[in-house]
C-alpha cells in the first residue's frame, strides 16, 4: 500500500473488485493525492459514490465517512447532507451512467444551485458493469453490446450541461494526464462552490474489447492520449478529439448553496427577534 | 350522536391520548391538515424538508418553505420528488430530522429512495396525501390506492414498514410527531398515509405552545461506534448513524455488512434481512393505534381508516341506532397490519376509497372466517352515511350488502 493508500483509504477494502487495468484505481490515486497536497484530513472530507464501475470500486474504500447512493442520486443525496455538514469537504465520484444518464437532472441543478461538492465524473464511456453498453458519452459510430452496428446516437459532453447550468468549476483530463488531473481536482476543492471535473478512463474489458478491438490497457490508454492529441502516433488526424484542461474557473465567485440558506435563516431569524422587541418596548 | 348515548364501548389507543391530556397550554386555532401536518413536524424536531409541489400536499411546502427558517431549519425545493426524498435521506444522515410530501404520482417516483433509506435504516418521515388515480387521476378528489403501495415502498422485499394514517385535522398534528418518534426508534422511514380530504380540510386544531417542552418527542442521536448496522439483531432505540462525526460509517445500496461494507454472501443477506424485518415484527406491541366501538357485541364490523372513516364511523352509529350490533374499526396504523382486532367470529364491512379493493384483502386475511368479509368499494368520493347504514343493515338482515349506485362490491 502506498503513503497516500495508507493515509486515506481502507485496507480492507482496498484492492478493489476492478478488472486488471481497469483506470479507477489509478485516478483515486490521483484524487489522493490532491487531497494530500491541501493538505486536507480523512475526517474532512465525504466521500459519496453511485452506482456502475466507479461506485462499485471506490465505495468503502475511502477511510473515513463514506455514501453509496443508488444509480444517479450521489448529488441528491449530498444536496440534504449538506445542509447538515456544512463543512466538509465532499468528493463525489461517479460514473458517466450517474452523471451524464440517470442522474442528470440531480447534476444540473445541483450546478446551478453551486452546492458546494466536487464531482469527478469518472467516464469509461459506457455501461461496463452491465457488460459494454453505449452509455451518452460513447462516441457516435462506435460499437459495443448494444450498439453492435455502431452507436447511432450523438454523444454528449457532461462539461458542456455543467456550464450551461451554472457551475462554478468546470474541467475535463483523462487518464492519461497524471500532473493536470491532481492540479485541476486541487483547484476544484478550493472552489465553496459546484465543481466539475470531467476525466475519461479506459476499460479494457468491455469498451476496449468491442469498440476499439483490444483488451491491451497500454493500447486502450494509447487511443486515449491519441483523442486527447487529435493526433494519431503515425502522425494522421484521429477521428474527433477532445478538449481537456479547465474549461470554466470561477472559483468563489458566487454563494455555495448552503450558505444561501443559511444566510436567508439569519436575516428571519433576526427580523422576528427585531419585531418581537418591538412589540414588547 | 354518541356512542355513549347507544351504550357502546368506545376505544382510541395511541400514545397522543395521554400527550393531549398532559399538555393543555397553547393555541386553538382554525385550520387545514395540511398544516397540522406541517406543525407536527416541526414539533417533533423536523429541520429539513426537501420536496416537489404536488396537490393536495404542496401546502406542506408553502408551510414548510415559511415555518422551517424560523426554527433554523431548511426548505428546498428539489427538481422532482426522487430528489426531495434522497435529499431528506442526506439531511438525515447528517443528524437533521427530516420530511417530504408528496401525492401518489410523486411518491411512486420515491421507491428507489425509499429501498436506500430502508436498507440504511434512515429516519426519516413521508407523507403521501392520497388522491384517485391511477396516475393523475383527479388531482383534488381523495383515494386510497395505495394502502399496498405503501407496504412494499421499495422493490427486492425482504423488509417491513410503518405506515400510519390520521382520520382528523388534530389527529393529523400528534400522528405527525408519533411518525417522527417512530422513525428514530425504529430506525426507518415512516410513512404517513393521508388524503386529499384530511389534508385539504379546515377543523379546529390544538397546538401547544412550546414545543420545546414536549417530553415525549424522540431527540436525534447519534451512533457513533461499531455495529453500524447491526445485522441479525430485532434490538429497538439503536441510535441513527451519523455522516460527518469521523466514525467511518459506510452507507450504501448494497447489501451490508455491520460496518456497511457491501458484501454478496447469503449469510449476510439473512442477517440483513432479520434486521430489516424482526426490528419491526418483533416490536407490534409498540406500533398499535386504532380506534373502535362496540366490538363486544357486534354482529357486523365496519373497518376504514383516513377521511373515510368518519362517515363510516357515523354510519355505525346510526346502523346501532337502528337496533343492528354493528361495530367499527379504524385503522391508524395500516401497516404492520392490526390482525388481532379482526380475531371476532362475525360479518366484516370493509370500506374503502377505490373500486379494485385492498385493504379489504388484508381484512380477508385476518378474520376468522373469509366468507363472511365483505367489501364496498367507493370511487373518488366519500361514502355516505346511508350507504353505510344500508351496506351494515343488509348484511345483519340477509347476509349482503343491498345493489346500491357507485358502490363496487367485488373483489375476487
Amino acid at each position: 500500500m502506498n503513503r497516500l493508500a495508507k493515509k486515506y483509504l481502507r485496507p480492507s477494502q482496498i484492492p478493489t473488485k476492478a478488472c486488471h487495468g481497469c483506470g479507477i484505481g489509478m485516478i483515486e490515486n490521483w484524487l489522493l493525492q490532491a487531497l494530500d497536497e491541501l493538505d486536507l484530513k480523512q475526517e474532512d472530507v465525504i466521500f459519496g459514490t453511485g452506482i456502475g464501475c466507479v461506485g462499485r470500486q471506490t465505495f468503502a474504500t475511502w477511510g473515513g465517512d463514506n455514501f453509496g447512493a443508488t444509480h444517479g442520486r450521489a448529488l441528491a443525496v449530498a444536496t440534504g447532507l449538506k445542509l447538515a455538514q456544512p463543512d466538509k469537504k465532499y468528493l463525489i465520484v461517479v460514473g458517466d451512467g450517474d452523471a451524464a444518464s440517470i442522474g442528470t437532472s440531480h447534476l444540473i441543478h445541483a450546478a446551478r444551485r453551486n452546492l458546494g461538492v466536487t464531482v469527478i465524473c469518472e467516464d469509461n464511456m459506457g455501461y461496463e458493469s452491465t457488460g459494454g453498453q453505449f452509455s451518452p458519452t460513447t462516441p457516435a459510430g462506435y460499437v459495443t453490446n448494444s450498439s453492435p452496428y455502431g452507436m447511432v446516437e450523438p454523444g454528449f459532453d457532461p462539461c458542456d450541461v455543467v456550464m450551461a447550468a451554472g457551475a462554478t468549476f468546470v474541467a475535463e483530463t483523462t487518464a492519461t494526464q497524471w500532473h493536470q488531473t491532481v492540479k485541476v481536482v486541487r483547484k476544484a476543492l478550493q472552489n465553496d462552490g459546484f465543481s466539475f471535473v470531467h476525466v475519461r478512463f479506459p476499460c479494457n474489458e468491455n469498451f476496449g474489447a468491442y469498440a476499439l478491438g483490444t483488451r491491451d490497457t497500454v493500447k486502450n490508454l494509447e487511443w486515449i492520449y491519441e483523442h486527447t492529441q487529435g493526433r494519431k502516433t503515425d502522425g494522421s488526424e484521429t477521428d474527433f478529439a477532445w478538449e481537456t484542461g479547465v474549461k470554466r474557473d470561477a472559483s468563489n465567485s458566487r454563494p455555495e448553496f448552503s450558505r444561501l440558506l443559511r444566510d436567508m435563516n439569519a436575516r428571519v431569524r433576526a427580523d422576528m427577534a427585531a419585531k418581537a422587541q418591538a412589540k414588547a418596548s | 350522536m354518541l356512542a355513549t348515548d347507544l351504550g357502546v364501548k368506545e376505544t382510541l389507543v395511541a400514545p397522543w391520548m395521554d400527550w393531549a391530556a398532559r399538555y393543555t397550554q397553547g393555541r386553538r386555532l382554525l385550520e387545514a391538515g395540511t398544516y397540522a401536518l406541517t406543525e407536527g413536524a416541526i414539533a417533533a424536531g423536523c429541520r429539513v424538508f426537501a420536496g416537489y409541489p404536488i396537490t393536495p400536499a404542496t401546502d406542506i411546502a408553502e408551510y414548510m418553505s415559511k415555518r422551517l427558517p424560523q426554527v433554523g431549519g431548511y426548505y428546498v425545493q428539489c427538481e422532482d420528488e426522487l430528489a426531495g426524498m434522497h435529499a431528506c435521506a442526506g439531511a438525515s444522515l447528517g443528524g437533521l430530522k427530516a420530511m417530504t410530501a408528496t401525492s401518489g404520482p410523486g411518491y411512486t417516483l420515491m421507491h428507489d429512495a425509499y429501498g436506500w433509506a430502508i436498507t440504511n435504516e434512515i429516519p426519516l418521515v413521508v407523507v403521501d396525501a392520497m388522491r384517485v388515480g391511477p396516475i393523475s387521476g383527479i388531482t383534488g378528489a381523495p383515494g386510497q390506492g395505495e394502502f399496498y403501495i405503501a407496504r412494499y415502498a421499495s422493490h427486492g422485499g425482504n423488509f417491513e414498514t410503518i405506515v400510519l394514517s390520521p382520520a382528523s385535522v388534530q389527529e393529523a398534528f400528534w400522528l405527525t410527531v408519533d411518525a417522527f418518534n417512530l422513525a428514530e426508534r425504529f430506525r426507518t422511514p415512516v410513512t404517513i398515509l393521508t388524503d386529499q380530504v384530511i389534508s385539504d380540510m379546515w377543523e379546529d386544531l390544538f397546538i401547544p405552545d412550546d414545543y420545546g417542552a414536549l417530553d415525549f418527542v424522540v431527540p436525534r442521536k447519534h451512533n457513533l461506534a461499531m455495529p453500524f448496522y447491526p445485522v441479525g439483531s430485532d434490538a429497538l432505540d439503536v441510535p441513527p448513524n451519523v455522516v460527518g462525526h469521523g466514525t467511518g460509517v459506510c452507507v450504501s445500496a448494497y447489501t451490508h455488512t455491520e460496518e456497511g461494507y457491501d458484501i454478496e454472501e447469503m449469510e449476510a443477506q439473512w442477517a440483513q434481512t432479520y434486521r430489516l424485518v424482526n426490528k419491526i415484527r418483533h416490536h407490534r406491541d409498540q406500533l398499535a393505534r386504532y380506534e373502535t366501538l362496540g366490538l363486544e357485541d357486534a354482529d357486523v364490523i365496519a373497518v376504514a381508516y383516513g377521511a373515510n372513516a368518519r362517515t363510516v364511523k357515523t354510519g355505525v352509529l346510526e346502523t346501532r341506532r337502528r337496533g343492528v350490533r354493528a361495530g367499527f374499526v379504524r385503522l391508524i396504523t395500516l401497516w404492520p397490519f392490526l390482525d388481532e382486532l379482526f380475531e371476532r367470529d362475525c360479518r366484516y364491512l370493509v370500506c374503502e376509497l377505490n373500486y379494485d379493493g385492498q385493504l379489504v384483502r388484508e381484512v380477508t386475511r385476518a378474520a376468522p372466517d373469509k366468507r363472511k368479509v365483505h367489501f364496498m368499494g367507493k370511487s373518488a368520493e366519500l361514502h355516505t352515511v346511508a350507504e353505510v347504514v344500508a351496506g351494515l343493515s343488509g348484511i345483519a338482515a340477509a347476509g349482503r350488502i343491498p345493489e346500491l349506485p357507485y358502490i363496487w362490491t367485488e373483489v375476487r
